[in-house]
């Protein structure tokens, strides 16, 4: 029984990360421009993006590969891997113990890789500078992501994030500090996310290609987004044998989590502007050394305990 | 070589007695024996190919060192997959009072097979590649089997020593770079010596069965260290891809298994704790160091070396883990890093060997190994290039790739590490951490740089744009080699189990290894691990998904040509501007860039401009002629930050 109930808990899991990753760009994009004073698009605006770019005729040019064919849906498909593995609403899913911190991380980099071969695959100027840049970017973002995440197992004593999470939520994740420490690195993380824009690498893509592109970017935040509210704040997370009212309950707390930090980015980025890309390495470098600081506490705290 | 009348005896480890094989060795009948005796002779024969080779044409030589080499290999696999004890073979060679003595435990099984199948990979391409190479190449690569084959079967240091001298004589003469590679042998027979107790021949068995002095323990492990970095760093003056191949499938195991062989066998627990730390942080920088210039050299071949060097590194991290869990009586901390150590070795000979071979294909065929003048290989040599990503999957940290479990394993090895000590103890860990992190991510940049710039994109020349598949015999050598290369990856678990078990058990002295099922190792019974191939399973049913929703839209795509942002092909570049794409510079952020001994060229010395500076003149400023910056605040609240954070984790 416990196995059905945690497959259909997947299931269902998979279901709303496909479904929310949309409504949370569009979300997200709404609050920022009535945080900014204007109307502002509909929040169901990129569900209509992508009906629009999948009933366009794709272009594509006569040197590109199987990869650039390919690269668009292999990204979407490691994130969508990434985001069945990360917790929502419940813990105990079908997939938790495959559901390691550094198996989500790398999932994500596989998504990204795809994306900068997709870009470097077709040749044209603009895709491919846009491509080696955030490859560059990657190449500090990244080592800070898996630090931040070995800094919660060295805590939590595992990689796997279905146990770091019943840590948290059972006040074990202990010392406090670093995790607040950590935490911080994962917000100044997200802000770089959220402020590097995919717009000139996906310059090659058209039609279904593009939306395909653009749903990978945002079940890549909403990757994120559940990442951090998980592991920082699972409050009301139910198990998966716990019955539906408990789902019920983790639903609507999740829902709460999604708005909350939506919300909060939104005010962010209207109070400090969009991080413009030369101060991205800065930060992404400030987000490193909290995370190795984060590590170093544990560390050192765990040897004078 | 008298090898038929020397005379045999089991001799056992004492680290081996400590433990059960997992097939119950003790009641096998002595498969050693006999494969001792076969691999002496192979080795022997190998040795007189490398020497005589030249009567021989090449392609048949190099057919003739393939078979040598996959008989070798072959051999390996009984004694690995039965457990098998070890055995000691008495050469009647060798200085007076020094005889050679050749011994085959798992731990030189392990190595001997990876490198040996490396050989054979090599020198089969050898035998069916064209152009064929030179009779020169050929040798070099028999002889630096035999040469690699000696020095692990050696059972003391005098041996040992031989069989360096015949690798770095083979890697080093072709090349006549920095002779360093030439010092190993010496500096691994002083390290022997020194741990071997006076009075005695400098004999593994006589090592173990004598306690070590601590300080000598930690002379030795230098004296190894340093011989190390001198067999797999050495840098050359002249470009040579069977040395490249050479050096990546087979010098750099030998190596890691030098330091396991002295600092984790023989010197045991006289190694210190400060050995590991050492270990860690050299190896830490080797992989930063030499992943670094992977991503930013300009060549191909380059690159690909590179990225094997820095698996070297990820190997000392993981010895130097072992070593300090070992200090710790951490067993479990030392089982996970040595099987990362074993699967780093595994995957950079593997791994290592294909890319040189594709790069070599590649070189051949599109006539050049400069990235910027390379592109778009993917629709002319679709099997050179898939073996080429096959190779670097297994050399980056992505998953399901090799690496990706390696690093997995050494993560895990950190997480079960020692945590006494205080703040200066758990320092380096932390700092290991980050370094393979930094590590993993600039070995990915590489790898899609390569990918990216040299197989994908446009042709930048003619040459590239009419390159030819290679031959079918070597296309095949390339493809089995990826296959093995992604197996190994996907199952990382069996094969530590076939492989490495026996010789992590014989290492920690721990009653279970580095087995379970399809997967690793677990920390707990309780706690789940990495399962790559349901991870692969997970990726290739989320990314068909993916791929089924394009094919509701059922529109067909529209070719729009070169595309050239709008503009036509200028005249007579017909593929385009090749500057309009790019050539594999800026992937990786605008730090101090690492140079490259080959690439030095000699600076233009210009006349220094004078330009007036801003306030009175001749007053000297009291504040610097422009105000500290935004950013620079933020760091230094950071710093400030970051000590106070010290201080409190210090304090407690």
């Amino acid at each position: 029984m416990s196995i059905i109930l945690s497959l259909l808990a997947q299931i269902l899991h998979i279901g709303l990360m496909i479904a929310a990753a949309p409504t949370v760009a569009g979300g997200l994009d709404w609050l920022n421009a009535r945080l900014s004073g204007r109307s502002g698009p509909p929040v169901l605006a990129p569900w209509r993006d992508l009906i629009r770019l999948s009933r366009k005729t794709p272009v594509t040019t006569e040197s590109d590969s199987v990869v650039f064919h390919f690269a668009p849906a292999f990204g979407l498909g490691a994130t969508l891997a990434a985001a069945a593995l990360v917790p929502s609403f419940t813990l105990g899913m079908a997939f938790a113990p495959l559901a390691d911190v550094l198996v989500i991380v790398s999932l994500l980099s596989v998504a990204r890789v795809a994306a900068t071969l997709a870009a470097l695959d077709s040749g044209a100027a603009l895709p491919g500078l846009a491509a080696q840049n955030a490859s560059a970017c990657a190449v500090l973002a990244e080592p800070a992501l898996m630090l931040a995440v070995v800094a919660l197992a060295l805590i939590g004593g595992s990689f796997n994030i279905d146990l770091i999470i019943g840590q948290q939520r059972d006040g074990l994740l202990l010392p406090a500090a670093a995790s607040a420490v950590d935490l911080t690195a994962m917000l100044a993380l997200v802000l770089v996310e959220a402020s590097a824009t995919d717009g000139a690498r996906e310059q090659m893509l058209s039609g279904m290609g593009l939306a395909v592109s653009r749903m990978t970017g945002w079940l890549r935040r909403l990757v994120w987004i559940d990442l951090i509210g998980g592991l920082f704040l699972p409050v009301g997370m139910a198990t998966a044998d716990s019955g539906p009212l408990a789902w019920l309950t983790g639903l609507g707390l999740w829902g709460v989590r999604l708005g909350a930090f939506i919300l909060g980015l939104s005010a962010v980025q209207t109070m400090l502007g969009r991080v413009p890309n030369h101060s991205l390495l800065d930060l992404i470098g400030v987000a490193t050394l909290l995370a190795l600081l984060a590590i170093i506490m544990v560390l050192a705290s765990a040897g004078t305990a | 070589m008298g090898v038929p009348g020397g005379d045999r005896q089991h001799v056992r480890s004492p680290n081996a007695d400590r433990l059960p094989t997992p097939a119950g060795g003790d009641t096998l009948p002595a498969v050693s024996d006999p494969i001792l005796l076969c691999l002496t002779v192979d080795a022997v024969a190998l040795l007189l190919l490398g020497t005589f080779g030249a009567a021989l044409p090449s392609a048949r030589c190099a057919f003739v060192t393939a078979i040598a080499s996959g008989v070798g290999a072959l051999l390996c696999l009984p004694p690995l997959l039965l457990g098998a004890p070890a055995t000691v073979l008495s050469l009647p060679a060798g200085p007076p009072g020094l005889a050679l003595h050749l011994a085959l435990d798992p731990l030189s099984a392990f190595f001997l097979f990876i490198v040996l199948l490396a050989g054979t990979a090599l020198a089969a391409f050898q035998a069916t590649t064209i152009p064929v190479p030179s009779p020169a190449q050929v040798r070099i690569t028999a002889s630096c089997l035999a040469g690699t084959a000696v020095s692990l079967l050696a059972a003391d240091g005098v041996t040992l020593a031989l069989g360096l001298g015949v690798v770095g004589g083979a890697v080093w003469l072709p090349g006549r770079g920095r002779p360093a590679v030439l010092l190993a042998p010496l500096l691994l027979l002083a390290a022997v010596c020194l741990l071997t107790p006076a009075g005695f021949a400098p004999r593994f068995d006589t090592i173990r069965a004598a306690p070590v002095d601590p300080d000598r323990a930690t002379a030795a492990a230098v004296l190894t260290f340093a011989g190390f970095i001198a067999m797999t760093s050495a840098p050359f003056a002249e470009r040579c891809w069977t040395r490249d191949t050479l050096t990546a499938g087979v010098v750099i195991p030998a190596g890691s298994y030098l330091l396991l062989r002295v600092m984790a066998d023989l010197a045991g627990a006289a190694t210190q704790t400060g050995c590991g730390f050492a270990l860690l942080l050299a190896g830490g920088a080797i992989a930063i160091i030499q992943g670094w210039r992977a991503a930013s050299h300009p060549d191909i071949d380059g690159s690909v070396i590179r990225l094997a060097q820095r698996q070297a590194g990820l190997a000392t991290v993981g010895i130097g883990l072992a070593l300090i869990a070992r200090s710790a009586d951490l067993p479990g901390a030392e089982s996970f890093a040595l099987a990362a150590t074993f699967l780093f070795a595994l995957g950079g000979s593997v791994a290592g060997v294909l890319t040189s071979l594709a790069v070599r294909s590649i070189g051949v065929s599109a006539g050049t190994l400069r990235l910027s003048r390379l592109g778009a290989l993917v629709h002319a040599m679709p099997a050179s290039s898939a073996a080429l990503a096959a190779g670097l999957l297994g050399l980056s940290a992505l998953p399901p790739g090799l690496g990706f479990a390696s690093l997995w394993l050494l993560f895990q090895a950190i997480l079960l590490a020692p945590r006494t000590g205080g703040l200066w103890f758990q320092l380096p860990v932390a700092l290991i951490a980050a370094a393979l992190a930094l590590s993993a991510a600039v070995a990915t940049a590489a790898s899609v740089r390569l990918i990216g710039i040299a197989l994908l994109g446009r042709p930048r020349t003619p040459r590239g744009a009419g390159a030819l598949e290679s031959k079918s015999a070597s296309r095949t050598i390339l493809l089995v080699l990826a296959a093995v290369s992604t197996l190994v990856g996907v199952l990382p678990g069996p094969t530590l189990w076939l492989l490495a078990d026996p010789a992590i058990r014989g290492l920690t002295g721990a009653p279970q290894g580095a087995r379970i099922g399809l997967t690793l190792l677990l920390p707990s019974v309780a706690s789940p691990s990495y399962l790559a191939l349901p991870v692969l399973a997970l990726l290739a049913l989320a990314t068909g998904a993916a791929m089924l929703v394009p094919r509701w839209s059922r529109r067909e795509s529209k070719a729009a040509g070169l595309w050239t942002d709008g503009m036509p092909p200028p005249d007579g570049l017909p593929f385009g501007d090749p500057a309009a794409q790019s050539v594999g510079e800026g992937f990786l952020p605008a730090l101090p860039g690492l140079p490259h001994p080959s690439l030095e060229l000699p600076r233009l010395e210009l006349p220094r401009l004078e330009l007036p500076r801003p306030g009175l003149p001749g007053v000297p400023s009291l504040w610097p002629p422009r105000p500290p910056s935004a950013t620079a605040g933020l760091w230094l609240v950071l710093a400030a930050f970051g000590v106070l954070l010290l201080v409190l984790a210090v304090i407690g």
